[in-house]
Formats: C-alpha cells, sequence, structure tokens
C-alpha cells in the first residue's frame, strides 16, 4: 500500500524503466540525426534551387512531451497499477470478531460496507478461523464464533437500522463470547458516530484481541437533521454532521404527506461546524402541509426529519356575544379576528345564536381554539362542558368587552380575578393618557416581536393583583397594567385579551401586531381533535402506524414496533422497540425521529481504543488500471500519427488539390440554404379524404342502410325531411343525410345515426355491431326505431313483433345502460320545443333513452334533470322516418296514424329536439335557470 | 565531419598592407588608359608642363581676339600696353575609387580557398591602390577616404579602413564626384537585379567601373554531401538539406547563371566584370583589373573559370 491511498503496483520492477524516459527524450530530440552545419554564404541562391523546406531538425517539445506521456502510460501499464489491493493480514491466534454498524448512516454506502466484511469472512476462511459476527443496530446479539457460512448468511439477512447504533450491548455480547478465549482479531466496521456513553472503543480495547482493525469511511455521508421550528418567514431547520473539516453547503426540502417536495431551503457549514442552521423559507399555509423535510441527495434515516400534526392549522372556533351584524361588519368584534386568523386556521362559526347550543355543537366539532369575544355570561350548562374541553388541551382566547366587563367576577373560565367594569384612559373625565405597550416579558410566547409603537388603548378590563400575576402576563401596558394573561387549566390554557376585539377599546385589532398575537396564541395550542368528553390523557400510548425505514422513507409495514409511550414533558427516543417514524393514526400522529432534539454528531475517539489498524472503506473489488493506462497510451500513438501526418503537410496536399471543389461545393451549398426551399411534407392523402372533409364541413343526419331498398329510401327522404326542416326552423342546417354502410363507413363523423330496425333486412354481422357499440362509447347516439307501434314494445302487447325480436337481436351483442322512457323533466322534453311525447308517424310508443338515477328520490324544484353527457341510445317504435318523409316536392309521402298533420308536427319537432339535445347537450338544462339567473343578477 | 566553410576573424590591416605590397610589386606600374583619361595619367604627380584647368600659374599669353574678356589679367596688362591672359596649370589628376565589400559573407573561407574572401579583397584592393599610387593617380574609398594622391596613398588607405571599416554592402557613393573610375570588390552574392540596381545609378553619372567578384571555391564547386543544415552568416537564416550532393547540379547551374547574367548586366553599362577565386593567387586578379583600368582589355588571366 501506498500512504492512504489503496493502490499498489503488481510488478513495480517495471518502474525501473521510467529511468529510461530522459534517454528516449533524447532520443526522440535528436531524431532525425544532426546536420553537418555548414556556414553558407550563397544561401539565397541554395534557397532558390531547394525544392521544399526540410521537416525543422528538432520536433516540436509538445510532440516529444505527447510521445514520452505515451512511453510513460506504456510503462506504467505494463507495471500494472491496481487499486484496493487486498493482502490476508488477519491474526490466527484467534476467531475473527465482526462488529458491524448497521445504524442509519450506514444505509448509503451498506454495500461497501458488506463486501468489506465478506472479505474479512473470506480472510477468515482462508486462515480456517471461526467467525463471530454482532450488529449494533439488531435488538440481540450472537457473538458466538462460527463457521464463515453461517457469519456470510448472517451478514446477507443484516441490513442498515433507521436507528442510532447501541453498541453497549453488542459488546457486551462479544465479551461474553470471548470470556475464556479472547478473538484473534476484532475488525469493527463502523459508522464513526460516537455513542452518548462515549466509551465504545475503550470497551473493544478491554476485550484484549489479538488485533483491533477499525474500518470507517469518511463520514461526509453521516449528516442528520435533528429540529426544525417554525419562524416568522420558513421553517428553521437544524443539522448536523459528522465531517467538520470543509464547508458544505446542504439542499433541504420539504415533503408534503404525499411525498411531493414543496419547498426547499440550504444549510450552511462552515468549516469545523458540527451544526448548523438553514430556512426553508415558505409561507405559513404551505408550511402546514410540510409532512417531511429531507436532505436532497442524501437518503438515510437521518437526514428525514418527521413532521407531525403539530405543524398542522389549528381549528378555531369563533363566538361572539352579539348576534352577527351583516350590514356594519367593522363593528363585530368577529369581523378582526376572522380577517387575522383565516390564512392560518380553519375556522369554523356557530349556526345557531343560542349559546347553550352552540358551544356543544362548536365543541362537536373538535377544535383547537375557542375564540369567544366580550361574552360576560355563558348559559351555566356550557360551563362544566367548556371546563372540560380544556382540561383535555383546548385553548380558550377570550376578548373583553362591555359584557365581560360587566360580568361577574366569579367567572372560571377568565385567567385572572378581574376587577368589576372597566378603565377608561384618557376620556374627559380622565388624566390619563392613551396607553402604548410596553416591551413583551421575555416568558411571553409574543417575545421577539418588536414593541409596537402606534398602538393605544383606551379602555381595558383590569386584572386584581396578584402574586403570579406577572408571570402570567404576556403582553403589557407602558404602565404596567397586563394587557394580555394567560393560566393553564388542566392540559389546556385560557388566554383573555384585556381589550375588545374590535377597535372601540384600542386600535390593537386593526395593527399588524394583532395578527402575530393570535397567530402565536394559536400556535400554543394543542393540535388535533380534543374532545369535550372523556377524561385528559395524562400519558397516552401510540401505536406504530408508519415507520421510517433506513433510507429514510415512511413504510406501512410496522414490524416489531411496539406501541410508543408519550408522556408529557419526555421526549421519546429511537430504540429498536419504537423505531423512528410516525405513531399514533391517521388522524393524529407523533413523530419519532432518529436522533433526538439537538443531538450533535461525534466522531469516536480513536485515541482509547490504543493500538489498533485504521483503514478506509474502500470497495472490496481491487481493479487494476492497465486497461485504461494502455487505452490511454494507444490514443496518444493515434493522437501522434495524426499530428505527424499534418506536419508533413499531407492534409494541406489534399486540401489544396481539392479546395477548387471544396470551395464550389460549399457555394453550391450556402446556395442551397440560402434559397428558400418548399417544406418537405409527407403525401399522407388517402383516396376518399376529400368525402371526409365534405362531411365535416357541415353537420350530416346519417342512417344506416339496411339493405332493403324501401327502407332505404324512406329513410333518407324522412331525414331529407327533417334536414328541411331544421334549415327552416334552426339555426342548424345540415347537410345532405347520408347513408352508412355500418360495416365500413367511419361513423365518427355524425352525431346521432337513425336505424330503421327491419326484421326481414340482413342481420349485422358482429364487427358491425361491435363497430356500432365503440361508436356509442366514444359519445354517438343511435336512434333505434322499430316502426312497429302497433306491436309495440309496450308491456301492452302480448306478444313482441319480428322487428323487435331483430332489435333484441342486435342489442344482445351491445353494451347498453339501463334504458327509460324520457322523463317528463328530461332535457329532450325541453331542447327547443316544449313536448310531451315523441310521435312519429304512430304516436304510441315512448322513447326509451339512458336511465338517469341521480337525485330520482330528492324532491328538487328544478323544471329540468342535469345530467352529463346524452344518452347514447335512444329506441322508439313510432317510425319517425315515416313522418318525416318528403318527396322532391316537399309533399309527404306518407300519412300519419290516425291521419292528423298535427302529429307530423309534433314529428318534426320531435326530431329537432333530438337534434338539439344531441349538439347541445346538458347546456339545454342549464338554459331553464335562465330566468332565476337573471333576476339574481337584477338585483 | 569538420566543416568545409569557415568564417574566419577580420584580417588586420598590416598584415594585408605588407601582402599587397607584394603583389604590387609583382605588377608593373599601372599607366591607366591615356584614351579615356585624356592627358592626365601621364601628367600624374610628374606634371602635365601645359597650361589648362588648374590652381596653379603657368604662363601669361598675349589676349587674342574672341576671347573672353573676363579672361584678361588686367593687372598683368596694366604693366605696359599689351593685354595678357593668365593661363593655369593643367592639374586635373584622375580619380580612381577602390572599395572592398567587408560583409559577413565575406568573412568565408572554406578548406579550398587559401584565404579568406575578405582577405582577398583587401589585398586586392591595398595592391591597386599602391599600383596606382605609384603612378600618380588619386586613390579614394567612398564613405572612407578622400581621394588622395600620395606615394604612400596604399598606407593612408589601410590606415582609413583600419579606423573606420568599409560599410557592408555596395559603396556610399555621395563622395564621388565626376568622372572618375571604381574598383568594386566583393562577392555579390545578392540577387543580380538588386546589385544593378545600385550600380545602374552609378553608370549613369559617368562614372566607369570595374567589378571584382571573389567566389571561395566551395561557393562554386559545392563540395557538399549528406545532411547539412547551411546557415547564411548575414542573416542567420538556416536551411536543412536532406542529401546535399543532388543539390550540386542545380545549385552550379543556379550559381552561374547569377554570375553570367551580373556580368553581362555589367557589361551592358559598360563596366568590366572579373571573376575570381580564392584560391587562385591574387596578382591573377590584380593583372585583370590593371589591364582594364590600362585599356587592355584582356580574357586570358581571368582568375577563374572565365
Amino acid at each position: 500500500m501506498i500512504g492512504g491511498l489503496s493502490f499498489a503496483f503488481a510488478n513495480p520492477a517495471i518502474l525501473a524503466a521510467l529511468i529510461a524516459l530522459p534517454v528516449i527524450w533524447w532520443l526522440l530530440r535528436m531524431t532525425p540525426p544532426r546536420p553537418a552545419a555548414e556556414v553558407f554564404p550563397p544561401l539565397r541562391i541554395l534557397a532558390s534551387v531547394m525544392k521544399r523546406e526540410e521537416t525543422p531538425s528538432k520536433s516540436p517539445w509538445w510532440l516529444t512531451l505527447l510521445r514520452m506521456l505515451m512511453a510513460t502510460a506504456v510503462i506504467l501499464a505494463i507495471a500494472d497499477p491496481v487499486f484496493n489491493p487486498r493482502s490476508n493480514t488477519l491474526a490466527t491466534s484467534g476467531p475473527l470478531a465482526l462488529m458491524i454498524d448497521n445504524s442509519w448512516a450506514t444505509a448509503p454506502d451498506w454495500e461497501r460496507r458488506v463486501e468489506a466484511a465478506s472479505a474479512l469472512i473470506d480472510d477468515a476462511e482462508a486462515k480456517d478461523l471461526a467467525v463471530s459476527i454482532v450488529f449494533t443496530g439488531e435488538r440481540q446479539h450472537d457473538a458466538t464464533p462460527g463457521s464463515a457460512g453461517t457469519a456470510r448468511n448472517r451478514l446477507a439477512a443484516a441490513g442498515p437500522e433507521p436507528l442510532p447504533a447501541d453498541r453497549r450491548s453488542a459488546i457486551a455480547a462479544l465479551q461474553a463470547a470471548f470470556k475464556d478465549a479472547p478473538p484473534g482479531t476484532i475488525a469493527f466496521i463502523t459508522d464513526s458516530i460516537e455513542a452518548p456513553d462515549g466509551k465504545t472503543m475503550a470497551a473493544l480495547a478491554a476485550i484484549r484481541a489479538g488485533g483491533l482493525r477499525v474500518i470507517e469511511a469518511d463520514g461526509s455521508e453521516a449528516v442528520a437533521l435533528t429540529d426544525t421550528s417554525n419562524e416568522s418567514s420558513g421553517m428553521s431547520v437544524t443539522a448536523t454532521r459528522l465531517k467538520t473539516d470543509d464547508r458544505r453547503t446542504l439542499s433541504v426540502v420539504a415533503y408534503d404527506t404525499r411525498g411531493r417536495a414543496i419547498a426547499n431551503g440550504a444549510i450552511d457549514f462552515t468549516p469545523g461546524a458540527a451544526t448548523a442552521k438553514g430556512t426553508i423559507e415558505a409561507p405559513f399555509e404551505l408550511r402546514n402541509d410540510f409532512a417531511r423535510i429531507g436532505i436532497d441527495g442524501l437518503s438515510t434515516a437521518g437526514a428525514t426529519h418527521l413532521l407531525d400534526d403539530g405543524f398542522r392549522r389549528r381549528r378555531v372556533a369563533l363566538l361572539s356575544g352579539e348576534a352577527r351584524d351583516l350590514s356594519q361588519p367593522l363593528l363585530s368584534p368577529l369581523y378582526y379576528i376572522n380577517r387575522a386568523l383565516v390564512p392560518y386556521a380553519d375556522l369554523v362559526e356557530p349556526r345557531e345564536t343560542d349559546l347553550a347550543v352552540a358551544i356543544p355543537e362548536l365543541l362537536e366539532q373538535r377544535p383547537s381554539v375557542l375564540i369567544m369575544a366580550d361574552i360576560g355570561r355563558l348559559p351555566e350548562e356550557t360551563y362544566p362542558v367548556l371546563a372540560k374541553w380544556i382540561d383535555n388541551g383546548g385553548t380558550l382566547i377570550r376578548f373583553a368587552g362591555p359584557r365581560l366587563a360587566a360580568a361577574p367576577a366569579d367567572d372560571p373560565l377568565v385567567p385572572v380575578t378581574l376587577r368589576q367594569g372597566e378603565r377608561a384612559l384618557g376620556g374627559a373625565l380622565s388624566w390619563s393618557e392613551p396607553q402604548p405597550l410596553a416591551d413583551y416579558p421575555a416568558n411571553s410566547p409574543f417575545a421577539g416581536m418588536p414593541r409596537p409603537t402606534d398602538i393605544l388603548v383606551k379602555r381595558q378590563v383590569l386584572a386584581e393583583p396578584t402574586a403570579d400575576l406577572a408571570e402570567r402576563t404576556w403582553a403589557n401596558l407602558a404602565d404596567g397594567t397586563p394587557l394580555v394573561t394567560t393560566a393553564t387549566r388542566g392540559a389546556g390554557r385560557i388566554i383573555l385579551f384585556h381589550v375588545s376585539a374590535e377597535a372601540t377599546w384600542s386600535n390593537l385589532p386593526i395593527s399588524g401586531h394583532f395578527v402575530e398575537m393570535l397567530r402565536r396564541s394559536v400556535q400554543l395550542s394543542r393540535s388535533g381533535g380534543i374532545a369535550s368528553e372523556g377524561k385528559a390523557v395524562k400519558a397516552q400510548t401510540l401505536p406504530p402506524y408508519r415507520l421510517l425505514n433506513a433510507h429514510g422513507l415512511l413504510v406501512a409495514e410496522t414490524g416489531n414496533a411496539r406501541p410508543l409511550n408519550v408522556a408529557p414533558g419526555k421526549e421519546p427516543l429511537a430504540t429498536p422497540d419504537n423505531p423512528p417514524g410516525l405513531y399514533g393514526s391517521e388522524d393524529g400522529f407523533t413523530a419519532l425521529n432518529v436522533l433526538p432534539r439537538n443531538a450533535e454528531l461525534k466522531r469516536m475517539d480513536m485515541v482509547a481504543a490504543g493500538p489498533h489498524v485504521a483503514e478506509r472503506l474502500a470497495g472490496a473489488e481491487s481493479w487494476s488500471l492497465k486497461p485504461a493506462l494502455m487505452t490511454l497510451a494507444l490514443l496518444l500513438l493515434l493522437a501522434d500519427a495524426v499530428i505527424v501526418l499534418f506536419m508533413s503537410g499531407v492534409f494541406s496536399r489534399v486540401k489544396r488539390a481539392s479546395a477548387t471543389a471544396a470551395t464550389l461545393l460549399l457555394l453550391v451549398l450556402a446556395g442551397a440554404a440560402l434559397l428558400p426551399s418548399p417544406p418537405a411534407l409527407a403525401d399522407d392523402t388517402r383516396p376518399d379524404d376529400a368525402r371526409i372533409l365534405e362531411r365535416l364541413d357541415t353537420t350530416h343526419l346519417a342512417y344506416v342502410v339496411t339493405g332493403e331498398e324501401d327502407v332505404d329510401r324512406l329513410s333518407e327522404n324522412g331525414l331529407k325531411g327533417l334536414t328541411d326542416f331544421l334549415t327552416y326552423r334552426t339555426t342548424l342546417e345540415p347537410g345532405a343525410p347520408v347513408g352508412l354502410d355500418i360495416a365500413k363507413d367511419e361513423l365518427s363523423f355524425y352525431p346521432i345515426i337513425y336505424w330503421p330496425i327491419s326484421a326481414s333486412a340482413p342481420m349485422p354481422n358482429p364487427q358491425a355491431v361491435s363497430r356500432i357499440d365503440a361508436y356509442m362509447r366514444a359519445g354517438g347516439t343511435v336512434l333505434f326505431d322499430t316502426r312497429d307501434q302497433f306491436s309495440s314494445l309496450g308491456a301492452s302487447s302480448g306478444g313482441t313483433s319480428p322487428n323487435a325480436e331483430r332489435l333484441q337481436a342486435i342489442l344482445a351483442n351491445l353494451d347498453i345502460p339501463p334504458l327509460e322512457p324520457v322523463p317528463a323533466d328530461h332535457v329532450l322534453t325541453k331542447a327547443f320545443y316544449l313536448l310531451t311525447n315523441f310521435p312519429g308517424r304512430y304516436a304510441g310508443s315512448p322513447l326509451w333513452i339512458e336511465a338517469t338515477f341521480d337525485n330520482r328520490e330528492e324532491p328538487s324544484n328544478r323544471p329540468a334533470r342535469s345530467g352529463d353527457g346524452v344518452t347514447p341510445i335512444m329506441i322508439t317504435g313510432n317510425d319517425f322516418a315515416g313522418a318525416w318523409a318528403v318527396d322532391a316536392n316537399g309533399a309527404a309521402l306518407l300519412p300519419t296514424v290516425p291521419p292528423d298533420e298535427m302529429q307530423r308536427e309534433y314529428a318534426y319537432r320531435s326530431g329537432v329536439n333530438i337534434m338539439m339535445y344531441m349538439l347541445t347537450g346538458n347546456y339545454k338544462a342549464d338554459q331553464v335557470h335562465v330566468p332565476a339567473l337573471l333576476e339574481r343578477l337584477g338585483q | 565531419m569538420a566543416s568545409i566553410g569557415h568564417i574566419v576573424a577580420r584580417t588586420p590591416s598590416g598584415e594585408v598592407l605588407s601582402r599587397a605590397q607584394q603583389r604590387a610589386m609583382l605588377v608593373p606600374d599601372c599607366l591607366v588608359e591615356a584614351r579615356r583619361i585624356a592627358n592626365t595619367v601621364i601628367s600624374g604627380w610628374h606634371g602635365r608642363r601645359k597650361r589648362g584647368i588648374g590652381e596653379n600659374f603657368w604662363q601669361f599669353r598675349p589676349y587674342s581676339e574672341g576671347e573672353s574678356l573676363s579672361r584678361i589679367d588686367w593687372r598683368r596688362s596694366a604693366k605696359d600696353d599689351h593685354t595678357y591672359v593668365r593661363d593655369r596649370e593643367w592639374e586635373a589628376a584622375h580619380t580612381i575609387w577602390l572599395w572592398a565589400d567587408l560583409s559577413p559573407s565575406m568573412m568565408y573561407k572554406s578548406t579550398l580557398g587559401a584565404v579568406s574572401k575578405e582577405s582577398r579583397a583587401l589585398v586586392l584592393m591595398l595592391a591597386l591602390a599602391e599600383i596606382l599610387a605609384r603612378s600618380g593617380e588619386r586613390i579614394g574609398c567612398p564613405g572612407v577616404m578622400e581621394p588622395v594622391s600620395a606615394r604612400n596613398a596604399a598606407e593612408r588607405l589601410a590606415t582609413a579602413i583600419m579606423l573606420s571599416p568599409l560599410a557592408e554592402g555596395l559603396p556610399e557613393t555621395g563622395m564621388i564626384r565626376g568622372a572618375s573610375d571604381l574598383v568594386l570588390i566583393g562577392d555579390f552574392l545578392d540577387p543580380a537585379d538588386e546589385v544593378m540596381e545600385r550600380l545602374g545609378p552609378l553608370a549613369r553619372r559617368g562614372l566607369h567601373g570595374h567589378v571584382v567578384e571573389i567566389a571561395d571555391p566551395a561557393e562554386e564547386v559545392f563540395p557538399y554531401a549528406g545532411r547539412t543544415e547551411f546557415t547564411d552568416p548575414e542573416t542567420g537564416e538556416k536551411l536543412t538539406a536532406g542529401r546535399a550532393e543532388i543539390l550540386r547540379e542545380d545549385y552550379q547551374r543556379a550559381y552561374r547563371a547569377r554570375r553570367d547574367s551580373l556580368g553581362e548586366s555589367l557589361r551592358h553599362l559598360g563596366w568590366t566584370f572579373i571573376p575570381h577565386r580564392t584560391d587562385r593567387p591574387a596578382s591573377e586578379a590584380l593583372v585583370a583589373v590593371h589591364m582594364y583600368l590600362s585599356g587592355m582589355p584582356t580574357r586570358a588571366t581571368h582568375g577563374g573559370l572565365r
């Protein structure tokens, strides 16, 4: 080995050839042979005689250097440099003891650690030594020396754990196993992070092994996020690292619950600093969505910081003593609170004005905070409910006001005892001036905010002085009277602002400080639903919900993690029993992170280990530089050849010969490039493109060609009659009707296809039917007309007609939705004309369409049913085409049954409505609201 | 392998001077061609004995009709009834400017050559000075020494060169006035066009030039082989030849082409061009220059291949 680099030459003797380099250099410089130097005055005459310049007597220095490099590369390649050469240096005096850290910091290079360990096991096997292997991240340790195969199996089964290394128990296991015969070698593949007790190496040295070998990585990946806190501009993130000697900038990313990166920031480590702070700048609303902070590019459990719902938006219930008056919002106290909290919290307000109903109703929604503005007395039965809720962790924020000032003094829901009545400052009968605010006390959550200078309090309620008033005060006036006081009740808290929540008593509610004070107060409250029933939870046990794996990902698999005991005031630690992750349930959970808050990573003290061999964790594979060097030499040789060719003028001669041709070619090319060339287009025209374009230009009515001439002619004439009617009555002007062969023709150009069913026509083949199916699925509509109202689809008839049987046969292969006759409130009845039925030549058959089930049972006063899309299928037996059919003169072809021209008119109207429904969908259903909309707009 | 060429130190002037005087003794007095220099050469320092343009009094002669009145010497004429004109002795001596290229490339000496090019160039220059001075010519060196007519002109030139070394490259010609001869000694390895660009204006000013190109034999025959890195001594530029022997043919061809084109261009100007190799005796070039100066073109003794 050479120094710290794992690097050696397989044949170091060859390196002696490097001595020959100066000789090679001299040789290279000498060739071509030195010419006889001659002074020759008539040199000009000689020059005119000589054909061309000889090559200079000396090759340029860079060419010599190139050749020297080539020679060096060849010599080095033959010497065969090898990276990470391995040598078996295990002591044979006893078994090999392997202690492997599989903590969170080993996750990025775990493969290399496994390779290093398996190389050691191979060495032990080669020397016929037993192997004892322990992993510091595991719960139980079995340090009994075993065969190399067993150790290999255990190594393969182990993986990095999202936990700090627990070395004490592992060393204890080793000590127990090697009580009698010390091991020959202890190999400690470590993450270099010192355990909290700091005695790892001393304990290892105490085993008195034949040799101690410590294998460690450089620790640059051991970076952990230890703390986060919300600050005014963003979220502050604290990170600690193991390798402290360099400057490092890490990018931290905040992820939401779905793992999407939603914000990022940077942490700058100065050289020598083990901890650093960074900020993720994000608006408060966005910060509520943070679920996890990670370091970009480092996927370890330590580099992931889980956030629990302590960061979530709070639900805040608002309660006011006065009835809400919408016409004068600026006088309503809730108005200011509402405006201040809307960006930060979910606000709920009571529906009922009766407080006896409103308070239980609000508490039912499990708010974190209840804000009561100027409420003096609550109904008697609500006090225990509220007190219970506060005990369970609720936060009650109260604002003073005339009602509170007039309330009796024994109100249990104020933090301090209040004097009756309020104190007016700066009135006509008062000497005192309106008071500004003093600096916020240090124990106040408002500490850190600048002292507001522009706030003047004109009126307030006063607290009776008590011994602990000062420490329960969060804000004072300049004369020392408290402005905000607080008291904890059970797990909850009561906060009282001694001024009113609207601008009559002070201008606090209209200043930015009001927003910030409210935000901080709300942020103090407990998140998650706080119920008013049940008893207060002192210490709770939370089941594992999502656990962090070693690569910093949350997984649902909880393994044999045990429930986490959360006691107030005690931070839980990640242990093998409680691996880091989220504990609780979907509704509310507590995050447990790998490292405790504000932990610091320290490097292990290697001095305590005594004499030991320190090794770098290198990849176990040794690899040779020989091929690379040979390739380099070959490339240099090629470059040299090209250079020599250039210098001897080969290319220039070629160039000169072809210069004219090249110039000509260039000119031609430039000309071609400058000329505007027509864009090359692929010729993708199809034979019937013109027909398709014609079909697309205007809307066409289409019918299915059944193959029976009289039926098809009638269909065409019928649709022609409807087309004329549509053109005459509506803005829709369809083109000539189109007969379709459903087996071949493209169907998707037509909004509706009329299909007269004829039992005597040939049955369409399955491919044609499946095309119809695809057409209907893609949004088209088929209007089936059995034309047999006399033996109609209705249940009244005894049997089914042949046409109906044929229809059934066709529909048997189609995926059709449930059907119903057109309901009276369907759009079809209102799409253009108001219709009640849809007659054709016959009037008896209903028109069947796709059934809509929504809002069927709910009472609705809407005149039309809404629903998206149009029905893909319509079935009638009324022979529409027969009623619509006209001849060339516009005269009707067939009489209606009964012969009633109004019925024909209605048949046309049915056709118009169907077409309008086809083309506009439920837009027409919305049109029925127009009068209501107009009426609303008018107001 | 020991290299063929070297850069050698500068040759001391004294040594060069003694060698130059030895060379000069072998060469007869230089009688510069009479045709070109009219009567001057024969006058030399031993007197022209003839009236002409000069500073010293020569004779009074009677005024003849038609002469410019301004030429009358009124002081002499006042003595008697005749009118006299003062004649002066013709003193216009011929000036020969000597110049040698001493740029770093000249310091070159190869194993094939006897001396360095610079040494040979100086020897040539001083020997010429010695000969010409013996003949009574005025010797000058552009940029270094004003023309003097003295018996010890060679010594003075050597001293002047020692005190103010010759400028590199082609000569500073500001000093050169009037028609005179110019002897340029160098290796002229710059491209022929550049050399001609400098020399052309001189020729148009009426100067008559003689260019001696000194070459080391190694530069001409290119005796190199194998991988060789060549360095330019002037610019320090380096050039490496993988196999130098395969370049020899091409190089020699280019070298001669340069020399031929230079020589041709100079002859077009009416100048003379004398290539000389350092493995040959200096006297060859000296004699050749002497011949040219004396107006006796020769082809026989070009100190080299041609």
